[in-house]
């Protein structure tokens, strides 16, 4: 927190003048637009090449088909490069009270921003679709970001040698034990889905309560919990593929490709891809425990608290938690709705019925999941 | 005309070294207040120095575990390195047809490729449905082991990366042993295995330690191979450090371990100078 404070600081004493600049560019842009009587909105995103794709290619385009005089202008950072000016720019602009010329922002500047003060805070948006978006997303950003897409955990399994696969947490560990050798995952250092298996298995002994503050905080008091499904996990070692962990997710990809595994758990967008490209055989199939169900994460949007025309803002960010644009979501980027699936359509239904993820179960927050990382490493393999 | 360079070390590696090791000793404050305040469990004090980090990092029984499958592999690794890169070398100097050029050509390869590559190869090739394992099967070997994702794969990669820069070393070194010696040994009616042992391996000192100390000092810091092909614990001292360095958040545990590793790799160096420094003064005394 205090890293982030004074990096801020320093970065508003750096790049003040440089905000002033752009807010004039993005005034006078603005004066353009208004003399066409439309509305223009700045989006500025920073990832991979597939967030690229969907903002340009299929949110952006579909939205000006259906709101004629709303125009939106985008701004990609690949790789978010720009994401530490873009950062100082707004947390100048927010401070002096201006317009950062940026509205929207997508990309992993975004908890920063919304730990650091600099947004809009959700309760205040105007966007009706908001409400179908699971609300303990929001409790890791201190309610200032709206989550928009997700990829969450899930079970994949081989339909060939797998019927009926476990529908809860208990019955796969039920399954693992009576089919030894068939099941692993990555080591939670290395990769997202093994740590949410190990997780998930440990968050089964917890009490909600103190679940509840490992999520939301940093309590190393609370550590002694662990200890109690750390030793189940333990004694798993010998029921596992090799009795080995690998390192990666990518791993546990390839060993369900190869036939080695049978069952394993994997990202849902890093799995749905794979089986589009045919990584995976479509042998392969996904489905979701509950009791607790696998973690997930979510990509958030912000809103500066600086942002212009907020009320044609929200309509768009509206748009893009309505069934249609997370629609895109799965479809461009194998993505996960950020909204609950009894709101999307027939076929997302059906895609999603058996990952049933209505809920995107969050992690531990971020220096309680390294040491739970730490732990496991010390007390499983 | 030294300045420069010696500047150029002094701040590039002399002034990271030494606020590292600060850091291992419990002082937070000046280049390392950065880390410091990002870090997870650590030992700082803001007086005098203390050694509660390198007790925590020694006392912890994993790492103790995973300092002696660094130091077996490491060994291990040496040892057949050294004896391999010799066969060959010597099988070069002392054959000169079609197939020692082709097994010259062949021992290299491995310098070509990227230890990623190689790394995901050997754990293929070894894998419970790998290459090996079905040819052992096929030949009625039934309970052949699995290797891959064990320390034995993880040494079997590292002879692999490192056997080229051996031959390379050996076989440049057995060259540069002048023919006349050889051919005088033999002429005095010496056998093959005693020219060896008495003029070409006294010959070929320094660079049978130089392929020993490298080799040891490569496979210390390690971390491809036993990423990649390694069992999940206990694994080798550079995988340890990385999943301290960003997967706990626990850099100063990482520095600690660095430095162990940093110590055992001083031992391996001190040989190498030992040995250069006993052949320039016997070099002194014979000219």
């Amino acid at each position: 927190m205090k890293a982030r404070l004074l990096a801020i600081t320093v970065a508003v004493l750096v790049f003040v003048p440089a905000a002033y600049s752009a807010v004039d560019a993005g005034g006078s842009m603005h004066a353009v637009k208004k003399a066409n009587a439309g509305t223009t909105i700045v989006v500025y995103a920073s990832g991979d090449v597939n967030v690229q794709n969907l903002w340009q290619n299929n949110i952006i385009p579909n939205f000006e088909k259906t709101n004629k005089g709303i125009y939106v202008k985008f701004v990609f950072s690949e790789h978010g490069t720009q994401d530490g000016t873009t950062l100082a720019r707004i947390g100048a602009a927010v401070k002096g009270r201006h317009w950062p010329g940026i509205d929207l922002v997508d990309g992993g500047l975004v908890t920063t921003m919304a730990l650091a003060g600099l947004d809009q805070p959700v309760s205040k948006a105007t966007a009706p679709n908001i409400k179908r978006v699971n609300p303990d997303l929001l409790v890791p950003v201190k309610g200032a970001a709206i989550p928009y897409r997700g990829s969450s955990v899930v079970l994949a399994y081989d339909s060939n040698h797998v019927k009926s696969p476990p529908k809860t947490l208990q019955g796969l560990l039920d399954w693992i034990k009576a089919n030894p050798g068939k099941f692993t995952y990555n080591s939670p250092n290395s990769g997202g889905s093994g740590y949410s298996f190990a997780e998930t298995v440990v968050d089964s002994f917890l009490s909600p309560s103190v679940e509840k503050q490992m999520v939301n905080g940093y309590v190393p008091d609370l550590e002694s919990n662990w200890k109690q499904g750390l030793d189940y996990l333990h004694s798993l070692n010998k029921y596992m593929f090799q009795g080995v962990y690998p390192n990666g997710n990518a791993a546990v990809l390839n060993l369900l490709a190869q036939g080695q595994l049978w069952m394993a758990p994997v990202w849902s967008d890093q799995s749905l891809s794979a089986l589009k490209s045919g990584q995976l055989g479509s042998n392969i199939k996904l489905t979701q425990i509950s009791n607790p169900s696998f973690t997930g994460g979510a990509a958030y949007l912000a809103v500066p608290k600086t942002a212009k025309h907020k009320k044609v803002l929200y309509k768009f960010v509206n748009y893009i938690l309505s069934p249609t644009a997370q629609q895109m979501i799965v479809d461009v980027m194998s993505g996960f709705p950020a909204i609950d699936v009894k709101y999307m359509g027939d076929s997302i239904k059906q895609k999603f019925q058996d990952v049933s993820a209505n809920t995107l179960r969050p992690t531990y927050s971020t220096k309680m999941g390294n040491d739970f990382k730490a732990q496991w490493q010390q007390t499983v393999p | 005309m030294v300045l420069p360079p010696v500047a150029v070390v002094a701040v590039f590696i002399g002034f990271p070294v030494g606020a590292a090791i600060a850091y291992t000793l419990g002082r937070a404050g000046g280049p390392n207040s950065t880390v410091a305040l990002l870090a997870q469990r650590q030992h700082i004090v803001h007086h005098g120095v203390t050694t509660a980090a390198y007790r925590e990092v020694l006392g912890n029984p994993h790492v103790r575990a995973d300092l002696w499958a660094t130091v077996w592999v490491t060994l291990v690794t040496i040892v057949v390195v050294v004896l391999l890169s010799w066969a060959i070398g010597l099988y070069l100097r002392l054959s000169d047809t079609r197939i020692s050029r082709i097994v010259s050509a062949l021992s290299v390869i491995p310098l070509f490729i990227p230890v990623v590559i190689a790394s995901y190869a050997i754990l293929t090739f070894y894998a419970s449905q790998g290459f090996i394992k079905t040819l052992a099967y096929h030949l009625g070997w039934h309970s052949f082991p699995t290797l891959g994702y064990t320390l034995t794969a993880v040494a079997i990669g590292e002879i692999w990366v490192n056997v080229p820069f051996g031959v390379l070393m050996m076989s440049s070194g057995l060259n540069s042993v002048p023919n006349a010696l050889i051919e005088a040994a033999r002429d005095s009616g010496a056998s093959l295995p005693r020219t060896v042992r008495s003029v070409l391996l006294p010959m070929n000192v320094i660079p049978t330690v130089i392929v020993a100390t490298f080799t040891g000092i490569y496979v210390l810091g390690s971390f491809t191979v036993p990423y990649l092909t390694g069992p999940s614990a206990p694994n080798l001292m550079g995988v340890s450090m990385a999943n301290f360095f960003s997967a706990f958040n626990q850099p100063q545990q990482a520095e600690v371990m660095a430095m162990i590793v940093f110590v055992l790799a001083v031992g391996i160096g001190t040989i190498y100078v030992w040995a250069n420094v006993r052949a320039s003064k016997r070099a002194s005394i014979t000219s």
